[in-house]
């Protein structure tokens, strides 16, 4: 009678201490994180990392391996978080030249079409501010498309597969990289009346003396009190020479190219007229030549 | 007896019950580790990146900087292992000159702080 009065309780006294011996263990024995794969790296880390690659990728012009290793990352849009990565370095302005080499192999692999599809405009709109045109359409990398020479990456740590030393592949910066030679000037300079731009932009298109758009060039947006600089060529869909600023309205920018050359004065986000009447904010499209 | 019998049955399943949980129903992912946690073969390919890079732009403090991500050993003795387990590995010639290089620039900057990099 006694011991039927007790009930089970004895059964969840057994498993209470079973779980605290087990808690016990695990604080005892805590967790040792080894063998660990880059996509498991603190945000902080992953970005060093991917300045890692894009210095790696300066120095062997090899994308294929690039991308492999970036694909170890796991980043969702490897593309925009390069360039938006490549922005920030460049706002931070330490190191100059790993924001160039991220903007660089943004670049590369913007131009890279077999993993690269064009993103919804709704897609669009999750855009970074600022030095993104938010109603322009966007890269992004296409999950699950097939990458020529890139295995399937695997949960098991493996060697990047691009390490192998034949897969030498053409270095696309050879087209990246900015012309030497004369300044840049100012060939054109107009109002944009396009009902289609939701914002108002400042479009900045540079091309060498051949008419070739040039992506990497660096520019320079200044106002009272704010300073942004961006890189050409992070939007290769609108042209590896393009690159655009949204403005905020009732604030006069001054913009100038990095590599030198005649700054652009007051501007400032004028109005337009649209079909049915009502008015707008337009956009300035900036055109530099090297002569 | 039967009662201290099922009392450690209980202890049983409640560890099992609890390892069940860690190891398949919640089983411990890995996020927000440092580099120096990284498997031997993408710490030799790190090292390879920073192989690559230093060749390129023959900075040695970017170098260590970079390095000193993977663990608080001397930058020589990381290379030097990541070189061993590249070679274990099957790395190219081509990339393993390139670590070698940088171990060799690391022990020459060591030799002669201050002195610029080849």
């Amino acid at each position: 009678m006694r011991s039927e009065r007790r009930g089970p309780w004895y059964l969840l006294t057994g498993l209470v201490i079973g779980v605290v011996i087990g808690v016990l263990y695990a604080w005892r024995y805590p967790v040792n994180y080894t063998n660990t794969s880059p996509a498991a790296l603190r945000a902080d880390f992953k970005d060093q990392y991917r300045t890692l690659i894009a210095a790696a990728y300066m120095a062997n012009g090899d994308l294929v391996r690039a991308k492999a290793r970036l694909e170890l990352l796991k980043d969702q849009d490897v593309y925009r978080t390069l360039s938006e990565q490549a922005q920030r370095t460049l706002a931070e302005d330490r190191y100059p030249q790993e924001a160039r080499a991220l903007g660089l192999l943004a670049i590369a692999l913007g131009q890279a079409p077999p993993t690269i599809a064009l993103a919804s405009p709704a897609q669009t709109q999750a855009a970074s501010p600022q030095a993104t045109g938010a109603t322009l359409p966007a890269l992004t990398s296409t999950p699950g498309a097939p990458q020529s020479g890139t295995p399937a990456s695997t949960p098991t740590p493996t060697r990047p597969p691009a390490t192998l030393a034949p897969t030498f592949t053409p270095l696309p910066t050879r087209t990246a990289t900015p012309t030497q030679g004369a300044p840049f000037i100012l060939e054109r300079e107009e109002q944009v009346c396009e009902e289609n731009i939701k914002e108002p932009l400042i479009q900045v298109i540079v091309q060498d003396a051949a008419g070739q758009q040039v992506p990497g060039m660096q520019v320079i947006i200044t106002w009272e009190g704010g300073e942004e600089r961006f890189f050409t060529g992070l939007k290769p869909e609108l042209g590896l020479g393009y690159a655009d600023f949204t403005m905020q309205p009732d604030i006069a920018y001054t913009l100038r190219l990095a590599s030198g050359g005649q700054p652009v004065l007051n501007l400032i986000a004028a109005e337009c007229e649209a079909a049915d009447g009502s008015r707008y904010l337009g956009s300035w499209r900036l055109v530099f030549v090297q002569p | 007896m039967s009662r201290w019998f099922f009392f450690f049955l209980a202890i049983a399943f409640g560890i099992a019950l609890g390892l069940l949980y860690g190891w398949v129903g919640n089983p411990v992912r890995y996020v927000d580790t440092s580099p120096d946690t990284l498997s031997r073969d993408y710490k030799s390919d790190y090292v390879l990146m920073v192989a690559e890079a230093y060749k390129a732009e023959s900075d040695l403090a970017a170098a260590l900087r970079r390095l000193a991500l993977l663990g608080n050993s001397p930058p020589g003795d990381i290379v030097r292992e990541a070189t061993l387990f590249a070679e274990s590995l099957g790395y190219s010639d081509n990339d393993v000159n390139l670590m070698r290089s940088l171990s060799a620039a690391l022990e020459s900057g060591a030799q002669s702080p201050g002195t610029p990099a080849p």
